[in-house]
Formats: C-alpha cells, structure tokens, sequence
C-alpha cells in the first residue's frame, strides 16, 4: 500500500494541533465576553472534527451516507458494506446513531475516539444499536457504533458510515449527522424526488461542498426508468443550490419489496458523471484516488477555518467587538455608580482621645496639671450641663451617632443599588453581568450585613489607631519644632464634617492611607472628600478652652479625621463587594481586558500563518 | 349558504344557553387580558389575545358559512395531486418535473359560491371552481409547502457560498404559506413516509394548529408502507389528539376519479369524512370546537407565561407584610420610648384632669391654687417640638409640614427616611424579580410629590392614632381618681388636718388663753401649722398623682403594641401593595378563568368524529 504523502499536512500539523489548544483555553473567556459560542460555527467542526483528529493520524478515507428521514440511508449502507450493520425500517428517523463499518484491523491500529470527536463509542453489537443505544456512562447521549468488516473485501483506508437523518423532529439526530459531516471526507449524498429541494436536505450538503467534501449522489426510490430523465433536472437543481460537484451519479428505482428483503440496485448515470464513467458505487468508493480526496477535504476543512467572514478569525474578532462593549460598561460604572456618603459629624473626643494618648510621655509636668484642671473643670460643667438636659451624655452621643451614621450608610447603599440598576438599564452588558445579582439578590439581606459589619466595627479599630500614630509620629519627625505646636494646637476644638465618595474603581488605590491599608484589593474605592474646619467651635468644656487657630496643623488633623471616616465608610464598601456585587468588578476588568489575552494575540498570527501555507489570496484577507 | 348575514343563534339542543356562557367568557377574557397593561407579563398576554380575538369574532359571526380546508404538507407528499383528485379534475399542477410544485396557493371553491369574505387577494391566491361533489360545501386550499424555503434569514455562518446567489432566494412559499393558513378553518394534513418526522412541517403545523380541527391524511399508498401508527405517536408526542388517521394514494384516486371510475376504499372514507365532519351542521360545530379550542389553547399559553411569575409575586406579598412590620416595629419601638421619655408632659396632663374634676372642697382648692402657681413657672422641659410633644402639650396636630419638612416630622417619631428607602429597595428587588416597574411601582427613594402625599398621610394617621389613644389612656387613669371615695377620703384626710389645726387653735384660744389664762402662742403656730398643711396637701397630692401614674409605662406599651393593627406605615409602602394585590389578581383570575373554560368544554364538547386537533400540553 502506497504511504500517505504527509508533506502537505506536516506544515499545518503543529499549527492546527496550537490552535485548538489556544481555542479551547479561550472558549470560557468567550463565554464570560458573551461572544458567540463557537461549537455551533462551520469552522470549529472543521477545526476539531476535521483537521485535528487526521492531520497528523495514520489516513483513512471517511465516507458517511447521508440525507432526510426515509429515505433509505441504512439500506444503502448496508448494501455497500454487504451487510447488515445498521437496521432498514419503515418508520422514519429510526437510525438515532452513526454506524461505522471499518477495515479490518483498524480499531487495533487507531484511536477511533480521536478519529470521531464528540462521540461515544460503542462496538457493534446488533442492527439494533443504531436504534436503541442510550447515554454512555459520562451522560455523553451522541453515540457511534462501530464494527470491523468481517468479510475483509472493505478496502484498507476506507471507512463507511450510516447517518442519522437531516430534517427529522429530532434535533440532535441532526446535531449527529454534523458532526459525522464534519469528520468524513466523502458524502454518499441520498437524495429522493420529494426532499432534494428542501431546505433542510440543501443547508447541509451546502455546507459540506463548502468544507471540500467529495459528494456521491444517489437518487433513492425512482420510478425506474420512467423518471430517469427527470433526474438531470433535480441534480441541476441541487447543485446549483448547494454547490456540489458531485463525483458521480446513481439511480436506485423504488422497488419496495425488493428493499424489504434487502437488495438494492445502484444504476450509475455515466450522463451525469463527470468522467463518464457506468462504475458501480462500491467499486469506485473502493478505487476512488484517496490522496487527492483527502487532500481536498483536508484543505477544504482549513479554509472553512481561514475564511475570513466566517472562519475563525471571525470569531476572534467577536473578541475584540466584546470587549470594547466591556470597556464601556467599565467606563458607565466608574463614572455613574459613585456615592457621596454624608456621615454625620464625629464625637470630636474619639480623634482627639488618640491623640491625647499619644502625647501623654511627652508633655510637661506643668501642662499635664493645667490639662488636669480643665478636664476635671470640663467634666464638671459637662455633668451640669447634661442635668439640666442641655447636653446629652457620651453613651447617648455615641449611640446617636452610630444610628445617624447607620442611617446615612443605608441611605447610601440604596443610592448605589438604585444607581446600578440604572446602569444595568443602560447597558445590556452591565445587565447580563449584575442584573441577576440585583434582581434576585436578597437585598434584606444585603441590608443586614450592612447592619452587622457596621454594629461590630468599633468606634475606633487598632487598624484606625496605628494609623494615627504612625502619621503623628511622620509629622513629629519631618517637624521637630511642631510638637510644641501640638502641644498648644490640641486646644484648638475641631469639628470633621466628613463625607466620603464611594465608587466603583478598577484602578488605583483608594484615596485614604487608613482604608488602603485593610481594603487593599476591593474593587470598591473609598474617597474622601471631606472638609476638616479647623480653629470653629470651642465646646463649653475641655481642650477647646484655649482657642489657637494653627494653621501648619490642619493637614495632619485633616488626614487624621479623614483616615477616621475612611473607615466608617469602609464598612460600605465591604458589604457592596462582598455582598452585592462580589467578584463582578474583576471579573468585568478581566472581560474589558480580554482582547489583549496573548492567546487572542498567537491564535491571530497562526491563523495567518496557515492562510499563508494555503495561498497567498486568502492570507491577505485574513490578516488584520 | 353562500351569504353571510346575522347568525341564527337558535338551535335546537340547548344551543343559545352554551353559546352565551362562551359569549360571556370570551368578554371576560377580553377584560381580563386588558386589566392591567402596565404589568409586561400581562401585556404579552394582551398582544396574545390581539391576535386570537378577531379569529374568535369571526368565527362567531360567521358561524354557518361553509369551511375553509386548508391541505398542507411537505413537498412531494402529493397536496396538488389530492386537491385534483378531489375536485375530480387538474386544476392544480402537479407532478415530480421540478420542486416545489405548487406556488401560489389554489383556492378549490363550488361553483356560484360568494366568496367575497375570503381575502384572495391577501392570499396571492387563484381560485379555480369545480362541481365536485367532494368539495360541494366546503372551499379546498391547496397550500404552498413549508420545507423548500431557506430558513430566513440565511445565516451567514459557515457556508462559503454564501457570496454567491441561489435559485432557492426566490423561493418564499413559507410566508405564501403563513398568509393563507390564518384564513383556513380546517387543516388537511398530508404527509408521506418520507416526510411524517419533517420538522420544519412540524412547526408550521404546530403555529397554525390551535383552534384548527385537522384531518391526517397518509399519501403514496400503493409505494409507500404503512406508516400511520408511528405517525400517529410522533403526533401525539406533539400534543395532538388523533382519532384516525386516513391512507390512499391520491394519484391512483385522482386517475380514476379522471376516469370515472369508482374511487378506491381509501379515498371514499377521506371524502365520507369531509361531509360528514365538516358539512352543514357539522360546519357549526367544527368552528364552535374551533373557538373553544383557540379559547383554551390562549389560556394554556397565557397560563404558562405566568407560571414562572407567581412565585415572584407571592414573594412581593410577603415581602411587602414583612417590609411593612419592619416599619411598624421602629415606629412602635420609637413612638413609645418617646412617650415614655416625655414625663413631665404625662404629668401636666394628669394632673390637669385631676384638677379640672375636683371642685369644691378644701384639698380640690389647695390643688387649684398649686396648679395656678406652678401655671407662672416656665415650660422649660419640652423636649423639641415633635408630634408627640405637640400632642401631649395638648395643642392640634393638624399643623404638617410638607417636602422634607415632612420627613423631618417622621424623623421625629423615630422613623427615618433611611430605613423607608431600605424598605422600598428591598421590595425594588422583589418588584422586578415579578417584572414590574415603573409606573406600577415607584423608586426606592420617594420624590418630591411622593414625599408630600404620603409622609402627610403617615402624620395624619399616626396624629390621630396617637391622639386618641393618649385621650382613651388618659380617660382611663381618670377612672381611678374620679370615684367619690378616693376623693373623700383625700378631702377628709386634707380637710382632717385643716381641722385638727383649727381645732387646735380654738382650744388654744378659747381653753388655754381665756380659760386657763395661759400666754397666747401668737402666729409663731399658725405658721409652723400652715407649713405642716401645705406638705401635708403636698403628699397627698403625691398619692393622688402616683395613683394616676403607677403602671402608665405598661400601658403605654400595650398602646403602642396595638399600633400595627393602625397600618400607620402603609402609605409608604402603598405602591408595593398595590402592585402585589394587582398582580395576584390578574394571575387568579386568569385561573379563575380556566376553570370556567374546563366547565364550558365538559358541557359543550360532542363526541368527536374523525377531526383531529391539539391538545397544547405537548412533549
């Protein structure tokens, strides 16, 4: 037996072996983008059907019998094979799995898995299994059946396989029947005067003229010999609709009893042949120039996969199309999903108490007792104060506090819910990605996390403390000369106004060292837009006393006051990223990132690689 | 027969009773499918309804005219060749020169038959007349194929001809097809062995098939097997009820019908059946199935559409019951810590009941006179001036500020706009989990006019609610003072020392001073005595009081756990409600509506005969 001329395919093996491997990495980034899947495309059949399980296996010559329901596929096969490997009923859409029928020694020689992707296989057991067969153990329901030649005249390289129909009410007989299409390299094309012309019968050999497959016709149950002129007609009109070029042409006259007992008779129609050729169809699928076919069928599955409107550059493209819609959503978020969160102001002691703490070694004996005098004074007045119900204690202060500052937290998380179901209105992206999350969501709950993170962060955390002495302790070295200022500036009172801005950020840090610190990483940015007023309002008690107004102060107290409200609004944050939105704002960065993957990048140049192996016209094309 | 005037409703057979309850559910549906437009899921249930009622209405005006059988199936199955056979002459091409054979449709219709109300023209088709008697009373289409046309549009995908024209552009009979099926009343369906499991058949049968008896018809008898009991299972898989199904080769039948030959068993029981199930009377009862049919095919779909939705919708009910106690409970748990904080006030309160009932004897006087001094003292406690201060000062509550001044007031009863919004996003979520929306539905955070209504209508309530609950507490604390033996006793332990003083002091003057000679005391008594009265009418005072007060902090509570029962808060979350209800309504009636389209079936349905249709609960 000659040896099959692998030169031409030794070129694309490695690429085409690259390729579905680069595909196959990139289909659940396509699936995130929303691109289209491309299981359902021309050119992955091609691709993983076609080129990968042959381009670098021992050849064999694939010939499948295909065509509608009832039209007598398997007792075509069965004639051809001269046996009966798969069963001839009258009902229609019977044969529910492909039957093969290989040369003898070949399930020894080849991984027959590999040589029929997206089957199950099952050796041949009876004519019933192209019937009855059900789902492998892995659930897998597309199964093929297969048995060797027993009489050992099928010829070495060839393989012969009954179909499931076309355009029958079971859909994944047609699913089947593609991806036996995709696989073989010669299509027994069983064609009947009342399905030649429909639609369904046309879209699928088109396809299979359109990947190179070679096309034998044969026109089952003709009113033979009357309607044997009819015939040049109907092909005339098949091929014009589909574009085959059939190798050769056959006539089987309808003869209903003869097809119960199982005979068939093939007449060719040399007038329709191209070579003129009265050759019976088991001889010329037996003597038909393999090489030629399958170097046909084999370029004709890579340019399926190179054409440039369909192909798979195509589909790489969808990439870039998505993510540039991912882009924008990025884009509608950041700007439109930002909240100003208006915290009420805070119980000035709680900043101050930090700072007092800090300072206490380094003050003076003198100022310890002037500082002693007035806080004894303060708390005094304090006490008279809250008794005649001018001033409420501390507890309740706090305790005020906490519920206003829980109100404006709420108030805000609802402004942020409202303004991301805008969005998602706005956009069909932000829509696919985080409507279901905002529809389906338990917003109660969202609500009560809230409540929670917010009831257990403390009035001041060991995080918020740490932070204030590192920045007391920064100012007190870069100004040596400023703690006496401290020292006189801590009797100025301070009042914070804080508002934050939280929003939705796919870069940078967040704006405030003390939220940075412990929410480094979330998608959620804090910002502080706060003013500190520094030098106002004096309480009727304590440090205030004094009255200073520094200036050279104020931005330390303002980044302490800030890292203060940084804080609380953190507690937001969290929840909007761990509870609302979890990991949807990477996974959206990840998405508007996605045409840029190195693989979208070496997938691309492969491709015009092979476009350039095949020819310089189609190369042109494809290369962006 | 050939005219069409106003139908005769009276039929022998109790007809006009069945046919107004069909009336009146047809009116029904028509309301009911219109009720709420601004709910999407019963919009689609509307557009639905636009496109079966005229059906339903002709069908009904048109209740005697002769039938319209439309004869569909793949190509090659031999439509033409049975619509010749039937008419018993060529009238519609036929043959296996070329496919599709069939073009434009060919309407078969008796001779001197009006056909005015069947839009030819709409139909592309040509109508041709023939004194067959097979077509006698009814009017035959033959039908473009459905399978030879691309699925459209042609999907770009895959094929590399794509650039490149074919003869098949042309090709339109699914849409030819698409326009003649909605004027048939009856399909003929012809299949073949070949073609039985065609799905593009199958799904253009299965849109044109609800509220359309069909006929099954195997064709290509003398070359084909027999393939009727396997179709007659892939039928049913589809949801189609098939009591029979008919066989004969429409060549043999149309020559011999050419020949004047008497037609074979096969063909004979095709036409028997068309005049026995779809001739005159049979007519009525075909179109009257037909609508009750459509009727319930529409409820099935409508049923369907709906049935995802009403667990989203039972959740809005829930949520909006549990959103509003949420509500409740801040608003009870605020209104009574401030009641309770608002002592001072309780005490102004009781005691000017206390004082304005008691007249007249020495310790009611020594009340009032405390009362009147106290009366110059400064109110310094009112603690803000909040509803509830207001009221319990006494003063109206009618006094409410709108916009944000409004929230403000309810901020004061303790419910804040925050916890509103957390409510309303909370049921925001729940709303579009049902699909519904604005304008059904309003935003979580209240706008401007929103505020206005319905912060004013919350005021109002809880104003009222409060008021009178504070007059029924204060009524009843009145109760336990106002009876005659507690004030006695209080007059005669007040008047009890007055007296022993001035007895005291009689006996000074007139024993001690003028009798005994002793040196009169002077003011010095009197005084130390007028200061024993005034403490003395002071703890009595205390008693009284503590009387009134003991166990208000109880009460208030039990006040303020019977605040619920007020839905002070439903007008915040009324919208929700609303919706809820509207919607749980539209989908019980749609229910409400089946069942009474079960009822009418169960009474109306006759035995059918050989006319098949679909049942709609399919695979």
């Amino acid at each position: 037996m000659a040896s099959f001329p692998r030169t031409g395919f030794a070129a694309w093996a490695g690429s085409v072996e690259e390729l579905c491997g680069l595909i196959d990495a990139l289909q659940p980034l396509a699936r995130s983008l929303g691109a289209p899947d491309p299981q359902a495309d021309e050119w992955y059949g091609s691709l993983f059907g076609k080129l990968r399980p042959q381009v670098s296996r021992e050849p064999v010559l694939v010939a499948a019998v295909c065509g509608g329901t009832n039209t007598g596929k398997s007792l075509i096969t069965n004639t051809l094979v001269a046996a009966e490997i798969s069963r001839s009923v009258p009902e229609a859409a019977r044969t529910r799995h492909p039957v093969a029928s290989l040369p003898q020694g070949l399930a020894a020689r080849t991984d027959l898995a590999a040589l029929f992707p997206g089957f199950a296989l099952a050796p041949w057991q009876s004519v019933q299994d192209a019937i009855d067969l059900g789902p492998d153990a892995s659930g897998n329901a597309d199964r093929l059946v297969w048995r060797e030649d027993s009489s050992g005249r099928q010829p070495a390289r060839l393989v012969l396989l009954d179909t499931p129909d076309i355009d029958g009410t079971l859909r994944e007989n047609w699913h089947r029947a593609e991806l036996v299409r995709n696989a073989c390299d010669v299509i027994v094309a069983v064609l009947t005067q009342q399905k030649y012309n429909d639609a369904a019968v046309r879209d699928f050999f088109a396809a299979a003229a359109a990947a190179g497959k070679a096309v034998v016709v044969v026109f089952n149950m003709i009113d033979w010999p009357r309607q044997r002129d009819r015939i040049g007609g109907w092909l005339a009109t098949f091929t014009a609709e589909t574009g085959v070029a059939p190798l050769a042409v056959y006539a089987v006259p309808h003869d209903f009893r003869a097809a119960e007992a199982g005979r068939i008779e093939f007449h060719p129609l040399p007038e329709l042949t191209p070579d003129g050729a009265a050759v019976d169809l088991a001889v010329r699928l037996a003597d038909c120039d393999f090489d030629s076919i399958k170097l046909q069928a084999m370029e004709g599955a890579l340019r399926v996969v190179l054409d440039p409107e369909t192909g798979a550059g195509c589909w790489l493209d969808s990439f870039e199309t998505s993510a540039k819609e991912w882009r924008e959503a990025r884009r509608l978020l950041t700007a439109e999903a930002r909240v100003r969160v208006e915290l009420p102001t805070a119980p000035r002691e709680i900043v101050w108490n930090e700072i007092w703490q800090w300072l206490e070694p380094r003050r003076s004996g003198l100022d310890l007792t002037v500082s002693k005098v007035y806080r004894v004074a303060g708390k005094g007045v304090s006490w008279a104060a809250r008794q005649v119900g001018l001033v409420r204690s501390e507890a309740e202060r706090r305790e005020d506090f906490s519920t206003v500052e829980l109100a404006a937290l709420k108030t805000a998380l609802g402004d942020f819910v409202e303004r991301l179901d805008d969005a998602c209105r706005r956009n069909p992206r932000l829509a696919a990605m985080l409507g279901a999350r905002l529809v389906d969501g338990d917003r109660a709950a969202w609500y009560a996390d809230l409540e929670r993170r917010h009831a257990s962060l403390p009035l001041v955390s060991e995080d918020y403390r740490t932070f204030v002495r590192n920045e007391l302790d920064r100012f007190a070295k870069e100004n040596p000369g400023m703690v006496q200022f401290i020292l006189t500036g801590l009797n100025v009172g301070a009042v914070a106004r804080p508002a934050i801005t939280v929003a939705l950020g796919m870069a940078g840090a967040a704006a405030v060292p003390a939220a940075a610190a412990s929410a480094g990483g979330l998608s959620v940015l804090v910002h502080h837009v706060g003013d500190v007023v520094v030098g106002t309002a004096a309480t009727i008690a304590g440090e205030g006393a004094l009255g200073l107004t520094m200036a050279g102060l104020k931005p330390l107290i303002e980044t302490l006051f800030a890292g203060w409200s940084a804080e609380r609004g953190r507690v937001l944050a969290e929840t909007l990223h761990d509870v609302v939105l979890g990991d949807r704002l990477e996974e959206i960065d990840r998405l508007a990132n996605a045409a840029t993957a190195p693989e979208v990048t070496r997938a691309r140049r492969l491709l015009v690689e092979c476009s350039r192996d095949l020819g310089r016209d189609m190369g042109r094309e494809v290369s962006r | 027969m050939n005219d069409q005037q106003a139908q005769p409703r009276e039929q022998p057979g109790g007809e006009p009773v069945d046919f107004t309850s069909f009336d009146e559910l047809v009116e029904m549906l028509a309301r009911w499918s219109g009720s709420l437009p601004e709910w999407p899921p019963a919009r689609a249930v509307r557009a639905e309804w636009e496109q079966i009622e005229p059906r339903l209405d002709r069908a009904r005006r048109e209740l005697s005219r002769m039938l319209v059988v439309g004869v569909i199936g793949g190509t090659g199955t031999g439509k033409s060749t049975l619509v010749n056979a039937l008419a018993g002459c060529d009238l519609s091409p036929a043959g296996d020169i070329a496919r599709p054979t069939t073009i434009n449709p060919v309407v078969v219709a008796p001779r001197d038959v009006d056909l005015s109300w069947l839009p030819v023209e709409a139909m592309n088709a040509r109508v041709v007349r023939s004194d067959a008697a097979a077509v006698a009373n009814i009017v035959l289409v033959d039908c473009p194929d459905p399978d030879t046309q691309a699925e459209a549009p042609r999907h770009s995908g895959g094929q590399a001809t794509h650039s490149s024209a074919r003869p098949s552009d042309s090709n339109h009979n699914r849409e030819l097809l698409e326009a003649v099926l909605p004027a048939c009343d009856v399909l003929l369906l012809v299949s073949t062995a070949q073609k039985y499991r065609s799905w593009v058949v199958a799904r253009e049968v299965a849109a044109f098939a609800p509220g359309r008896p069909l006929l099954f018809v195997q064709t290509h008898a003398s070359r084909d097997p027999d393939i009727r009991d396997d179709w007659r299972r892939e039928l049913e898989s589809q949801g189609f009820v098939v009591p029979r199904i008919f066989r004969l080769d429409a060549v043999e039948a149309a020559t011999r019908s050419a020949a004047g030959l008497e037609p074979d068993a096969g063909f004979r029981e095709l036409v028997e059946a068309i005049d026995a199930e779809l001739v005159g009377r049979a007519a009525r009862r075909v179109r009257r199935t037909g609508s009750l049919d459509l009727a319930g095919w529409f409820l099935r779909q409508s049923q369907e559409s709906l049935a995802p939705l009403r667990g989203p919708v039972a959740q809005l009910a829930a949520g909006v019951a549990s959103e509003r106690t949420r509500l409740e409970g801040i608003l009870a748990r605020a209104v009574g810590s401030r009641l309770r904080a608002s002592r001072t006030a309780w005490q102004r309160i009781l005691t000017g009941e206390i004082v304005e009932r008691w007249h007249g004897g020495p310790f009611a006087s020594f009340l009032h006179v405390v009362e009147s001094i106290i009366a110059f003292w400064p109110r310094m406690r009112a603690a803000g001036g909040g509803l509830i201060t207001r009221l319990l000062a006494g003063q109206p509550a009618d006094m409410i500020p709108a916009g944000q001044g409004g929230w403000q007031a309810v901020e004061e009863l303790g419910l804040s706009a925050a916890e509103v919004e957390q409510s309303r996003s909370v049921l925001c979520g729940l709303s579009a989990r049902a699909r519904l929306a604005e304008p059904l539905v309003g935003r979580a955070r209240l706008d401007e006019s929103r505020v206005a209504a319905t912060v004013g209508t919350l005021l109002e309530r809880t104003a009222a609610w409060l008021s009178s609950g504070i007059d029924r507490l204060v009524a009843d604390r009145r109760g336990r003072i106002d009876g005659p033996v507690f004030r006695w006793v209080c007059e005669a332990l007040f008047s009890g020392l007055l007296v022993a003083v001035l007895v005291r002091a009689g006996w000074n003057f007139f024993v001690g001073h003028l009798w005994q000679g002793r040196v009169v005391d002077g003011g010095g008594f009197l005084q130390e005595a007028l200061v024993w009265v005034i403490l003395w009418g002071f703890f009595l005072r205390w008693i009284a009081f503590a009387r009134v007060r003991v166990g208000l902090n109880s009460d208030i509570q039990s006040l303020v756990s019977r605040l619920p029962q007020a839905h002070l808060t439903d007008p915040l979350l009324a919208d929700f409600a609303a919706a809820a209800d509207a919607t749980a309504l539209f989908i019980d009636h749609g229910d409400r509506l089946s069942r009474d389209h079960e009822g009418l079936v169960a009474r109306l349905t006759e035995p059918g005969g050989d006319l098949g249709h679909l049942r709609g609960d399919s695979r």
